[in-house]
């Protein structure tokens, strides 16, 4: 079952006279429970691709549809419902609330969509537990480490059980143990909760976690790799190849 | 891009971002120069000179420059840190800081100056209406004339150019100081870190509140006669002023993210939009504002005191009138009443006259005042006290040992016990009596009493007490003449022949539209000066609380961004806000009306007979005006709110 399918998306900035096309013209599609990586090196459109997808950038033109229901017209109000009802995201700077409790964090999703309380608690618990922050549940975000942070804030994607989480870097600002370990766990919830994964990401290692990696240069998709049955280490050298081909530019950071 | 399009550019981005700065700047030119003007106007003569006004407008506006200097030294800290950025990246190319601070000084020059021309000239234009509300509450009949005073326009110069050269010289010293780097963190640096609840901050959350609600408690006994001596009187009352002020303090440190925090624990986790919004972000930032807060809470607790107060007894001159005047006119003496009486029957003025005779003798009252009287030097074993007899009132009769006292218990600082026995002192003989209780009227004037009660004797007594009079303490005049006019559309004519006649010139003679009008006209002008210092400080402090805003606004609009992302509608974070100014405008607003209440409730009795009507109207205006900026800080942050996406 389709996901999420995109046809032909453009998205351009600036005005008439100046204008620079970010997107032009792509495609894709994301099945039910898969978890899937978009690379492309920096300018190469990915964040944008992202945003756009997510519902926070506006399309030049071209149709989106989220479970079947096409939100590239949908009015601003429209577009907020349907992102805290079918939509988690994690993103590089963790973006939690820095004045909120890690808990209070984590349920804010649930409190936009009036969950009750108890109910509430019980997802808090099963969610937090499987991800190893349940002691941290007191403490603000300036006590804790960049990885805590992150899986705060994946736990927060997580909790609302959304269609789709888009992820964007969400490993950009951690270092290599807390980046596989979040990893780890992401692909776990993808795997038990059958929860849609899509993640931007410019590390190899982080896209070899997933089933399919998106390569994008210039607006367009470049080419598309599969994992299929191959272990991890096997496709993380097919993506780093595929990296190395693809102009050779290096990646951020 | 050369330097003069640098300023031009700075200055057009400026105006629009600090449009509030600008407005603020030109208010208050135009409230100081409107003062000014009228310090210097010809016709303030009448109105202020009865109670040597011209030294009260001086000090006004001398508080008048303090508080408008502050605000604007103070508004400047905050713009030149919000700017701190800009010239770091100025450094950065290569600018020299000197360079820098003369690019500042050459457009804060145009922006300060242009608004201060405008804001003289809209003070010219107001002037003439701000002396027309002078004469209409001092109810001094006069025309309203425009003087353009060369005096005022020299002094306000002089004022705000000093005002500017201290600014300048606050941007050279920040300038100076920082160091290119530290100058793109200056902003950072001033918000409190977000930290655990401590124990500390709980206690000293709890000792806030405490102290605050003491300060209410003792002053509500004040004047209730628990504190009997003037001594102690006063170190209550510096008591009451250091708990309260300190307990307002702490209560912006430690109560207020108490509250949030004891709020937040209940809640478990599961917080609402309005709670993220509101609750979260004035627990931490109420905190590092604390002693700022605090300024602006007993600032305005003080201002609308005041201006209760002054408007309490402005309201209450006809009362107050009443109770020093037993008549509409009195005049204790025969033959000049005869005198009056003759004109007023010439001019057809209808009227009625009662005499009361009154005596003064000594009484022993110690046992039934609580009062320690010693202090101020009274005897209570032998104070002298006008005496009447019950023949002279209607509706009172008194047995023959009995004595019922008049006047105004509370007024006189003194606590008197229900009942207990007195002593008439004549000059031969001494008569027990009995204080049978206190009467809250007057039946006599001033001039008999002065401030005292009054006492009414059985007539038999009253005769005894004749024959034993104490020559020493005897006043001139032995009877109390009252002349009540019939028709109260001749008063003013009848008060005109009083005049004429130059009894108002005679302490003794009281006319009571005469003393009504006098006390309107003091009380007006004290009130219009004090309305005048508030409203400044209302709108100097109503802008320094939305220039926090503005910063708290910029500060967390990655958090609107993500709250944006997470599916939250901009009219949901509207509400969220509107909750969250509720708290930070109400706070302040709130506790500052507690604290005036308190203190007006406690002592609004010497000012005036009515409490609660003036005491809402003052609130009401002050609340409906300071609030404007709360509505002006929410519109604000719906741009920003807008923006975050």
């Amino acid at each position: 079952m389709k996901v999420l399918e995109a046809n032909r998306i453009h998205k351009s900035y600036g005005n008439k006279f100046n204008k620079q096309e970010v997107l032009k013209g792509l495609n894709m599609r994301v099945e039910k429970g898969e978890f899937v990586s978009i690379m492309g090196a920096s300018g190469s459109g990915k964040t944008t691709l992202l945003n756009v997808l997510s519902s926070i950038d506006k399309l030049s033109h071209g149709s989106i549809k989220i479970e079947e229901t096409e939100i590239t017209n949908m009015k601003e109000k429209k577009l907020a419902e349907f992102r805290k009802k079918h939509l988690g995201f994690i993103f590089q700077e963790y973006n939690l609330l820095d004045t909120l409790t890690v808990k209070e964090n984590i349920l804010l999703p649930l409190s936009i969509t009036k969950v009750s309380k108890s109910e509430a608690e019980q997802r808090f618990k099963s969610v937090v537990t499987e991800l190893g922050i349940y002691e941290i549940k007191d403490k603000y975000p300036n006590q804790i480490s960049g990885g805590q942070k992150q899986r705060t804030s994946a736990a927060r994607a997580f909790i609302h059980e959304p269609s789709i989480i888009f992820a964007d870097e969400p490993t950009g600002a951690l270092d290599s143990k807390s980046a596989s370990d979040l990893l780890f766990k992401i692909s776990e919830f993808n795997n038990k909760r059958n929860t849609t994964v899509v993640m931007v990401t410019h590390d190899p290692v982080a896209a070899s976690y997933s089933h399919r990696v998106i390569f994008i240069q210039d607006g367009q998709i470049y080419t598309i790799l599969h994992r299929g049955d191959q272990s991890r280490e096997m496709f993380l050298k097919d993506v780093m190849n595929t990296q190395a081909v693809l102009g050779g530019v290096h990646y951020e950071r | 891009m050369n330097v003069n399009q640098l300023i031009y550019r700075n200055l057009k981005k400026n105006i629009k971002n600090y449009f509030l700065y600008v407005f603020a700047l030109i208010f208050s030119v135009a409230l100081y120069f409107a003062f000014v003007t009228l310090q210097y106007d010809p016709s303030m003569d009448e109105t202020s000179g009865s109670i040597k006004g011209a030294a009260a407008i001086r000090s006004a506006s001398f508080l008048l420059f303090a508080m408008i200097s502050i605000f604007l030294l103070y508004a400047n800290t905050i713009f030149i840190k919000r700017r701190s950025k800009e010239i770091g990246l100025f450094q950065l190319i290569g600018m020299t800081k000197n360079k820098i601070f003369r690019i500042l000084t050459a457009e804060n020059f145009i922006l300060y100056f242009g608004s201060v021309i405008l804001g003289i000239f809209i003070g010219f234009s107001i002037s003439k209406f701000i002396l027309l509300v002078l004469f209409k509450i001092t109810e001094v009949k006069r025309i309203a004339t425009l003087h353009f005073s060369s005096e005022a326009l020299i002094q306000t110069l002089i004022v705000f150019s000093l005002i500017y050269i201290f600014i300048m010289l606050m941007n050279y010293i920040f300038i100076k100081k920082h160091y290119i780097l530290s100058l793109f963190h200056v902003i950072s640096t001033t918000e409190a870190k977000v930290q655990k609840m401590s124990w500390l901050q709980m206690l000293i959350g709890v000792l806030g509140i405490l102290l605050i609600t003491t300060g209410y408690y003792i002053s509500s006994k004040l004047f209730s006669g628990s504190f009997s001596t003037v001594n102690e009187l006063f170190l209550t009352m510096i008591f009451i002023l250091t708990s309260v002020i300190i307990g307002t303090y702490l209560f912006y440190k430690g109560s207020v993210s108490f509250i949030s925090h004891l709020i937040r624990k209940k809640k478990n986790g599961y917080l609402s939009i309005n709670e993220v919004l509101s609750l979260t972000s004035i627990m931490f930032r109420m905190k590092s504002n604390a002693l700022l807060l605090t300024i602006i809470t007993t600032v305005s607790a003080l201002a609308i005191s005041f201006l209760s107060l002054s408007y309490i007894s402005y309201y209450s001159a006809e009362k107050n009138a009443q109770n020093n005047v037993a008549a509409d006119f009195s005049i204790p003496n025969v033959q000049d009443a005869e005198i009056f009486k003759q004109k007023l029957t010439t001019n057809h003025i209808q009227y009625t006259e009662y005499q009361i005779d009154v005596i003064q003798v000594n009484i022993n009252a110690e046992q039934i005042i609580e009062t320690n009287l010693g202090e101020l030097g009274i005897d209570p074993s032998l104070m002298s006290a006008p005496v009447i007899s019950d023949l002279s009132i209607k509706n009172i009769d008194l047995a023959a040992n009995e004595t019922l006292l008049t006047g105004n218990d509370t007024l006189m600082f003194l606590s008197l016990k229900d009942a207990g026995s007195i002593q008439w002192i004549g000059q031969n003989d001494i008569t027990p009596h009995e204080y049978i209780g206190f009467k809250n009227e007057y039946f006599i004037s001033w001039y008999f009493t002065n401030g005292g009660p009054a006492a009414i004797v059985d007539e038999l007594v009253f005769k005894q007490l004749k024959n034993d009079l104490n020559p020493e303490i005897q006043l001139p005049s032995f009877t109390h003449i009252g002349i009540h006019i019939t028709e109260e559309n001749d008063l003013e004519q009848a008060n005109d022949i009083f005049k004429a006649l130059g009894f108002n010139s005679n302490n003794a003679y009281d006319s009571r539209l005469e003393m009504m009008n006098d006390w309107k006209m003091n009380m007006g002008f004290l009130m219009f000066i004090v309305s005048f210092l508030g409203l400044t400080f209302l709108v100097t402090s109503g802008c320094i609380l939305y220039f926090k805003q503005m910063g708290e606004g910029e500060d967390e609009k990655p958090n609107y961004t993500i709250l944006r992302k997470l599916g939250y509608t901009q009219s949901d974070l509207l509400k969220g806000i509107r909750g969250k100014q509720i708290y930070n405008f109400g706070i302040p607003l709130i506790i500052g009306l507690l604290h005036s209440f308190f203190a007006v409730k406690s002592g609004w009795f010497f000012f005036g007979t009515e409490l609660w009507t003036p005491m809402i109207i003052v609130m009401g205006i002050y609340t409906a005006l300071y609030s404007i900026f709360g509505m002006l800080s929410v519109l604000y942050y719906k741009k920003v709110i807008n923006d975050s996406l």
